[in-house]
């Protein structure tokens, strides 16, 4: 007879969502994850809504990744409409992108997922038990808070990233205080990478199938995507590669990358040649066989060593704005046009597409979203399987907890996944 | 000191109003230790769906059965109920189309056969099932109206809501007018203030997140903006985006 073994709702992860495993005659027979978010049909949303409304609306889709949601959404738009932003608006940009990620992983790595490292329910018993610890992870956090807020004039949903520029540029002391603040917190994200250093005590997962961009210099974005073993495809192309189905029991779309089940993030990112900045680079090289390759449970330790390349590339970038602070800037004119837009850029979780088409007015007229918790949506149902089966012996508490474990470590982003795609 | 029972739940939203609240990173360690955290999927595995609460703080629309189950559990469960953000007191972001769409049709378009398996229905505002006592508003909500919240909330009280447009604060600190000096769609003059006008102040006109002030009025804005060329159609659509309805022959 069959039993199930329920995990209702996912606890510390984004969103919502539960896992059930059936055990057929004490075997585990399948495992079944279900992103349970109710539908909110962004894609459907956005017809008929300007080119200035899109990205303040797109962004809702998720608050954790607004700042990469909105940015990707403006750059597909001026991709659309062919234009070219100025130097400075480009460095403003990767800046909050820099701000995102040190939030995002600073979130996931010491709210989330450090619980499970000490066994603790969550972020409550850790004020108690490891007081230190948890306030340098809220001291990072609050560093890369407080770049969207100066730059995105918001921690959430940011404001002054818009179509062709900026809406203020960031003052001389605001940039100043970033660089006071990130200086502050460097070695606290270099010893990030020591408390994540050890990964969950699994037996080994499926070997992952990395994808991610081809970063350009900036590393956030870039014009095409790499699969690992495969051949490398253009962003504007991603239609041909990328198929989206829907499944059964999920709200979230599965997607496949040239057939196979992508797994994408930070340890993609690194295992596939990521340009990282030289202190963080430092603290790559002697984890860097365990990654190479590796499940992923190594996706937490790849975080860790990304947390420490934001922090530093963000405080370049603020010294090369302190550089151009005198230089004078030209407005960009925005002009609608007529046809398709696509951009692509790595998320803290991975890769995110956003493709539109415009009618001559400026007005969306299709819609298409592809978010990172989308494309890992396979691999993780393959994983919790593998992992499942592995434990089977172990007793119901502690396959419980070790699932859990194991889809926080790819971080992902329910209300991200839930946002439909056209079919 | 008796320490209140606090839930946190986010229902349909992209769960910025519980992260506005792991956002106050400064004061973190001190709310877990005022308040007793009983249940929070978000940042706490492990409780007991039997719990009952002092206070319930919730995030987001309804829109499914799951949703409607959980409100209601936390409503029976806890002495306050708090709607917290735009998508919890109006319906927000997900419903900006519910008077003008066919939500089954959108749900086809996407999930083609699939879509009757999709258990869901037009996003909603809590109030439309449950008594709320208490609301905050904004998309995201300010990390100070939670923590003035918060702060009440352990002195057995609720904190006072702003009852001034978002203009108000704006004028307060001389930014340029974006409605009337750039010609910019604003809807600083009918949303409620207490964001101390982020938007206007970085250059960007209000986009309205908070969602109506007392007493908006909303006639005038109205005639404000189609003096400005800017056709009813869309600003139907752009005063649609936080919330659904408005009464635009309203004049205060």
């Amino acid at each position: 007879m069959a039993s199930v073994v329920e995990i209702n709702p996912l606890t510390r992860v984004e969103g919502h969502g539960r896992i059930e495993v059936v055990v057929e005659g004490g075997r585990v027979d399948r495992v079944n994850l279900s992103l349970t978010d109710s539908p909110r049909l962004f894609e459907q949303l956005l017809v008929g809504k300007s080119y200035r409304e899109v990205p303040e609306i797109v962004c809702r889709i998720c608050s954790i990744c607004s700042t990469i949601h909105k940015l990707t959404a403006i750059m597909a738009i001026e991709r659309a409409f062919g234009i070219e932003v100025s130097e400075i608006t480009r460095l403003t940009r990767e800046l909050i992108v820099q701000g995102g990620s040190l939030q995002d992983h600073a979130l996931h790595l010491y709210c989330l997922v450090l619980p499970d490292l000490m066994g603790k329910r969550g972020v409550a018993e850790l004020v108690a038990e490891a007081p230190d610890v948890l306030k340098k992870g809220l001291a990072i956090k609050e560093a890369g808070n407080l770049i969207q807020e100066v730059v995105g004039g918001r921690m959430i949903h940011p404001v002054n990233i818009v179509v062709g520029g900026l809406g203020q540029r960031i003052a001389k002391r605001d940039l100043l205080r970033l660089k006071q603040r990130l200086t502050a917190v460097l070695p606290a994200c270099r010893e990030t990478v020591c408390l994540f250093r050890i990964p969950f005590p699994f037996p080994p997962l499926p070997p992952p199938e990395f994808l991610a961009l081809v970063p350009d210099h900036t590393g956030f974005t870039g014009g095409s995507f790499r699969l690992k073993g495969g051949e490398s495809f253009a962003v504007e192309n991603y239609r041909e590669h990328v198929v989206e189905t829907v499944g059964p029991r999920t709200h979230a779309k599965l997607a496949l990358a040239d057939g196979r089940e992508p797994t994408v993030g930070a340890l993609s990112r690194l295992n596939l040649g990521f340009p990282l900045e030289p202190g963080a680079a430092e603290l790559f090289g002697p984890v860097r066989s365990e990654l190479t390759g590796g499940d992923i449970r190594g996706n937490n330790l790849a975080q860790a060593v990304e947390l420490c390349h934001a922090a530093e590339r963000a405080l370049a970038l603020v010294e090369r704005l302190l550089e151009l602070e005198g230089r004078g800037e030209e407005k960009v004119e925005v002009r609608p046009a007529e046809g398709w837009g696509t951009a692509a850029c790595e998320a803290p979780r991975g890769v995110l597409i956003h493709s539109y088409l415009f009618d001559g007015e400026g007005i969306c007229r299709e819609a298409d979203v592809v978010t990172p918790t989308s494309l890992n949506q396979r691999a993780l149902s393959r994983d919790l399987l593998a992992l499942a089966r592995g434990i089977e012996a172990g007793g119901e508490d502690a396959m419980r907890i070790a699932l859990e474990q194991l889809t926080r470590c790819y971080d992902p982003c329910i209300s991200c996944a839930v946002h439909l795609i056209r079919i | 000191m008796n320490r209140p029972r606090l839930a946190i739940a986010g229902l349909t939203a992209c769960s910025g109003c519980q992260l506005m609240l792991l956002n106050c990173e400064g004061e973190l360690p001190e709310i877990v230790e005022r308040f007793e955290i009983v249940h929070f999927p978000m940042g706490e595995s492990g409780s007991d769906p039997l719990d009952r609460y002092d206070v319930a703080i919730v995030e987001g629309a309804v829109s499914t059965p799951k949703d409607h189950q959980t409100l209601f559990r936390l409503r029976n469960a806890s002495r306050t109920l708090i709607a917290l953000g735009t998508c919890a007191l109006f319906g927000g972001v997900a419903a900006m189309n519910n008077g003008t769409w066919d939500r089954g049709e959108a749900l086809r378009e996407v999930y083609g056969e699939g879509a009757g398996e999709i258990d869901s229905f037009r996003p909603a505002a809590l109030g439309s099932f449950v008594t709320v006592d208490f609301a905050v508003t904004g998309c995201p909500p300010e990390k100070s109206e939670i923590l003035e919240l918060l702060s009440a909330l352990l002195a057995g009280t609720l904190p006072p809501l702003p009852s001034y447009p978002v203009c108000l604060e704006c004028r307060s600190r001389e930014n340029l007018c974006l409605l009337l000096e750039r010609d910019d769609l604003c809807l600083g003059p009918v949303t409620r203030g207490g964001c101390n006008a982020r938007c206007p102040a970085t250059g960007i006109a209000c986009e309205g997140c908070r969602g109506p002030v007392e007493e908006a009025n909303v006639a005038q804005e109205l005639e404000l903006l189609l003096e400005r060329r800017f056709s009813k159609e869309e600003i139907v659509r752009r005063m649609s985006r936080f919330k659904a309805e408005w009464d635009y022959g309203q004049r205060r």
